[in-house]
C-alpha cells in the first residue's frame, strides 16, 4: 500500500511562441519610432557645440529603443483595448503572436538598456530624461491618465514632446530654451493631432471605453478644443522666429504651414454633420502629420544650411 | 507487488517544435545576437572615440 494515493495529471502543452521578428518589431511601434527618431534627430542637431558622430548615432539610437520600449510596454497593458478597437486590433498581443509577459519582458528589458547604454556611453543627465520619458509614457499616460480622464492625451502628450528635449541633452549635456521651444511645439500640437483622428473614430473609443474628448464631451466641444489648441500651437510655432531663437525661412514656413493647419481646423469646427465633418477632422489629422514633420524639416534645413555656410549657431 | 508502469514508465519525447516554431525560435535567436552585436561595437567605438576621456561621467 503507498502512503501517497497515485492521481492521474494532465499536464497542460506548454506554449511555445511562434512570434517573429517583425511581430516584436511591430512592438516598438515604428511609426511612432520614426517620428521619434526625426525630432529627436533635430533636437541634437541643433545643441550648440560639437558632438562626435559616433555619440550622436549612439543617442538617436538610445532614445529610439526607448521610444520603441514604451510602444511595447503600452501595448502589454492596453492589449484589451487593442483587441475592441479596428485600429489596434491587429497587433501582435490581440492576434496572439506575442503574449503578455513576452511583451512586458520585451519591453523592460530594451527600457533597461536604452537608459543605462545612454547614459554609460552619452551622460547621465540625457539618459534620466529618457528613464523619465518612458515613465512619463507608460505609467502616466497608458496606465493612468488614458482611461481616467478626457484630458488624457494633453498631458500624457509631454511623453511625445521630450525626445528633442533628450537628444539636446544628450549632445549639450544641459538644456536652454530652444529645447524648451521644440518642446511645446510638439506638446500643443498632440491634442489638434489625436482629436481630429478620435473624431472620426469616436465610435472605436466608445466600444473600447476610451474617455476620449468626443466621447465624453461630444464632438461639438472637441471641434472647439481642436480650434483653440491649434491657435495656440500655430502661435507657439511661430514664436521662436520673432524671439530670435530660429530664422526666417523657418518663420515663413511656421506661418504658411500654421495658416493651413489653421484654415483645417475651422473647417473641423464649421463642417458638423455628414461625410463632410469626416472628410474635415481626416484632412486636419493627415495634414497635422505633416506640418509636424515640415516644421521641423525646415529646422533641420537651418542647421545643415549654417553648416555649409559655416554660420555660428 | 510492483506496479508495471511505475517499474516501465512511458517515455516522453519532450516538447516537439513544429517547423514554424523552430523558424521563428531561430529567428529571434538570430535578432538577439545581432542586437547584442550591436551594443558591443557601439561600446567599442564609444570607447574609442573617448579614449580616456571615457571614464569621465558628466551629469
Amino acid at each position: 500500500m503507498s502512503v501517497v494515493e497515485s492521481h492521474d495529471i494532465e499536464f497542460a502543452a506548454p506554449r511555445i511562441s511562434e512570434a517573429s521578428v517583425a511581430d516584436y518589431i511591430a512592438l516598438l511601434k515604428p511609426r511612432v519610432m520614426s517620428l521619434v527618431i526625426f525630432t529627436a534627430l533635430v533636437g541634437l542637431l541643433l545643441a550648440p557645440g560639437h558632438f562626435h558622430p559616433v555619440l550622436a548615432f549612439t543617442s538617436i539610437l538610445c532614445i529610439a529603443v526607448g521610444a520603441g520600449a514604451s510602444g511595447a510596454l503600452n501595448m502589454w497593458y492596453e492589449d484589451d483595448i487593442d483587441a475592441k478597437m479596428t485600429r489596434t486590433a491587429n497587433r501582435p498581443i490581440p492576434r496572439g503572436r506575442v503574449t503578455k509577459p513576452e511583451a512586458l519582458t520585451f519591453g523592460l528589458v530594451l527600457s533597461f538598456f536604452s537608459v543605462v547604454t545612454l547614459g554609460i556611453l552619452v551622460n547621465w543627465f540625457a539618459a534620466g530624461l529618457l528613464a523619465f520619458t518612458i515613465f512619463f509614457y507608460v505609467v502616466i499616460y497608458t496606465i493612468w491618465l488614458k482611461r481616467w480622464t478626457a484630458q488624457n492625451i494633453v498631458i500624457g502628450g509631454a511623453a511625445g514632446a521630450l525626445p528633442p528635449v533628450v537628444a539636446w541633452a544628450a549632445a549639450a549635456g544641459s538644456l536652454s530654451v530652444e529645447p524648451m521651444l521644440l518642446f511645446a511645439i510638439i506638446f500643443f500640437w498632440t491634442p489638434p493631432h489625436f482629436w481630429a483622428l478620435a473624431l472620426f473614430r469616436a465610435g472605436d473609443y466608445a466600444n473600447a471605453g476610451v474617455p476620449m474628448l468626443p466621447v465624453t464631451a461630444g464632438p461639438d466641444a472637441t471641434r472647439l478644443q481642436i480650434l483653440l489648441y491649434t491657435i495656440v500651437l500655430v502661435a507657439v510655432a511661430f514664436a521662436p522666429w520673432p524671439l530670435g531663437y530660429f530664422d526666417a525661412i523657418y518663420g515663413v514656413t511656421s506661418l504658411a504651414l500654421g495658416g493651413w493647419m489653421l484654415l483645417l481646423a475651422v473647417r473641423v469646427y464649421r463642417q458638423r454633420t455628414g461625410s463632410a465633418a469626416l472628410r474635415a477632422s481626416r484632412n486636419l489629422f493627415k495634414f497635422s502629420i505633416l506640418y509636424l514633420f515640415a516644421l521641423f524639416a525646415v529646422l533641420l534645413l537651418e542647421v545643415i544650411v549654417r553648416g555649409v555656410i559655416g554660420m555660428p549657431a | 507487488m510492483i506496479d508495471p508502469q511505475r517499474a516501465n514508465p512511458p517515455v516522453i519525447d519532450g516538447v516537439v517544435l513544429t517547423p514554424a516554431q523552430k523558424k521563428s525560435q531561430r529567428e529571434r535567436s538570430i535578432a538577439i545576437a545581432l542586437a547584442l552585436g550591436v551594443l558591443v561595437i557601439l561600446f567599442f567605438a564609444v570607447t574609442m572615440v573617448k579614449g580616456a576621456g571615457v571614464l569621465v561621467r558628466p551629469m
